[in-house]
């Protein structure tokens, strides 16, 4: 077997609120694989958005190791942590979260200069990205002047820009229409598929999680189960070549 | 991509950025204003000459001096030659048309003094003319006096007996690059006075303003101010006998306070647009506080976001203080041209730009680095929850 992205040995993370000590992940082991898409669900208050900042380096365990893509992350500096997300994440937010001084291309491009690329080849990137997310034609475009599914494309075509091996999702539809919706989960599914990229989607809702190949279901900080889906044993029966 | 970055923000907000942008354009144009008014007056005195002597009245400067002095201050040792100066104190046309105007010794004044050249008719023409006079480049372009040009003035304190006017030609327009001799003045021949009031033909004091010593290299100027003053202790009229820059500086004292004014008011101006900078860099990184959560999370440094603000601030207010150093040396000349007849001629020194800069550069530093270390410390989870 392969080498688990995401490996995860009794991670735990507390919060303190006024006196009180609020256990988010308590001793959580968890592994997932390269190239998976997987949906995270759970009751609010679960840990769902805490186990996704912290797979993304953007949050540390109180204890316990938290391996991904290959890195001891509980072992890295502020800025290595940096580095490491520039190199290895895209995020799609909730609330798309897009740089409103920026048009659509500069937003995608934006990652990119922190790679070693020329300028013309991260504007070649970046119109690529979009491309890829059907946003050609609203390139010059300013988040303002978006609808909100272009705009959580645009955030899409920016977490994929710099190519990352893992995409972290937090609730990528919740501010969306149903058709909207459905066009990114469609993408995102894409990206799976075609990119073989792995995602963690942090979701509520049952139908955005059957686009993922499985689901890992939080309660109280702790690991419920994993459940894979129609679209999960479907792949399983036709192996990618 | 960063500098792209900081232009879109300083332009997200066009009205506070311009208002600020305004404030520091007005600030740092006030402090260079100011700062070039007290050099200005404080001019004369950095510039004087140590080997010139000026000699007065020991009651007061309105006092006359008797010429007769004169023979005798020459015998002094260490004097090598002598100038007279005497305020004449004349206006042209009418009252609001006042400039300075001395009566000198042509023989000895232009060799006096380094610095002062003549860009139209000859010093020689001047000195030759008895009824010629020497006017500053910057007085010839306030009043369009060319050479040729009759000046006539209405005595004030010496009047023609006859109540008639005082004419003068011009025959030469000096630059002066010196500030111990202002480009807004017209010099004339002293013995014009002297003549006037001797024959009865005018009413005035019959004695000299200010004796010019000039010293002979390298003699003592304490040891001649001592001979000179001990030469008159008992009178007819006792002197007071002071370096060039001593002199000057009792114009300055007159003042009282007012230099000092108006280092205060730059400083209190300073402080304002310090606060009006910090106050705006602060909702700058209170409004961006989630962008800057998105930036980290995409892996940009602590350090590119401290930066970013950094720069922001920096360049809002060097941006502004170019324009206000632009602006303090625009109007340079024409305040030249207005206040440089009362007192001497107003510069705005390369100094005095350069410390505008620095200013400007300190502003957007130190209101720039609160802002800046507030988003560096934030986290980018803790920047997600917020509002902004």
């Amino acid at each position: 077997m392969n080498q688990p992205i995401i490996d995860l040995e009794g991670v735990c993370r507390s919060y303190e609120r006024g006196n009180e000590v609020l256990q988010v992940l308590d001793h959580l082991d968890l592994e997932m694989q390269r190239g998976t898409f997987y949906a995270l669900m759970g009751p609010s208050g679960s840990g769902k958005t805490t186990l996704l900042n912290l797979i993304g380096g953007l949050d540390r365990p109180d204890t316990g190791r938290l391996a991904v893509c290959g890195e001891e992350l509980q072992d890295l500096s502020s800025s290595e942590l940096a580095r490491w997300r520039a190199d290895n994440v895209g995020f799609v937010f909730q609330g798309f979260n897009l740089l409103p001084v920026l048009t659509a291309l500069e937003n995608v491009e934006m990652p990119l200069s922190l790679t070693p690329l020329s300028r013309s080849r991260r504007r070649a990137q970046a119109e690529l990205a979009l491309e890829l997310v059907g946003l050609k034609d609203r390139m010059q475009h300013r988040p303002r002047e978006l609808s909100g599914g272009q705009e959580q494309r645009v955030a899409i075509a920016r977490a994929i820009a710099t190519d990352p091996a893992l995409i972290l999702a937090d609730e990528p539809t919740g501010d969306l229409d149903r058709a909207s919706a459905d066009q990114v989960l469609e993408l995102l599914q894409k990206l799976n598929d075609e990119l073989e990229k792995t995602i963690l989607m942090v979701t509520h809702d049952p139908r955005a999680a059957d686009h993922a190949s499985a689901i890992v279901h939080l309660d109280k900080g702790r690991l419920g189960s994993i459940e894979t889906t129609t679209r999960g044993a479907m792949q399983a029966a036709q192996p990618r070549s | 991509m960063q500098v792209r970055m900081v232009w879109r923000n300083l332009l997200a907000h066009k009205l506070r950025t311009f208002l600020t942008f305004g404030a520091i354009v007005l600030a740092v144009f006030l402090l260079c204003f100011l700062r070039a008014a007290v050099r200005t007056l404080e001019g004369g005195v950095e510039a004087a000459s140590s080997n010139r002597l000026m000699v007065q009245s020991a009651v007061s400067l309105f006092q006359d001096l008797p010429l007769a002095y004169e023979n005798k201050m020459r015998a002094v040792p260490g004097v090598d030659w002598i100038c007279k100066w005497q305020w004449f104190g004349g206006v042209y046309r009418e009252r609001s048309n006042f400039f300075a105007q001395f009566g000198i010794d042509p023989e000895t004044f232009l060799r006096s003094y380094r610095g002062v050249d003549m860009v139209d008719g000859t010093y020689e023409e001047f000195a030759q003319t008895k009824t010629g006079c020497l006017i500053g480049k910057g007085l010839a372009a306030s009043y369009g006096f060319g050479v040729g040009d009759d000046i006539p003035l209405i005595g004030t304190i010496f009047t023609k007996a006859d109540g008639s006017e005082w004419r003068f030609t011009v025959k030469a327009i000096y630059e002066s690059t010196t500030p111990v001799i202002d480009n807004n003045t017209m010099f004339f021949h002293f013995d014009v006075l002297k003549d006037a009031v001797e024959s009865g033909a005018a009413r005035g004091p019959k004695g000299v303003g200010v004796y010019m010593l000039r010293l002979d290299d390298g003699a003592s100027p304490e040891s001649v101010m001592a001979d000179v003053d001990t030469l008159f202790e008992n009178g007819p009229q006792r002197v007071q006998t002071t370096t060039e820059a001593e002199f000057n500086r009792q114009f300055v004292t007159m003042l009282g306070g007012v230099p000092k004014l108006l280092g205060a008011i730059g400083i209190a101006v300073l402080f304002a647009i310090f606060f009006a900078v910090l106050n705006t860099m602060l909702m700058a990184a209170r409004e961006r506080t989630r962008s800057n959560g998105i930036l980290k999370a995409m892996g940009f440094t602590d350090g590119y976001v401290f930066r970013s603000l950094l720069v922001e601030s920096i360049v809002l207010a060097l941006v502004g203080g170019v324009v206000g150093v632009i602006l303090v040396k625009l109007v340079e000349a024409p305040v030249s041209q207005s206040i440089g007849r009362a007192i001497g001629g107003f510069r705005v020194e390369t100094s005095t730009m350069v410390i505008g800069m620095l200013l400007a550069l300190g502003i957007g530093l130190a209101a720039g680095i609160v802002p800046a270390w507030l988003a560096r410390r934030i986290e980018p989870v803790d920047a997600f929850r917020s509002d902004a």
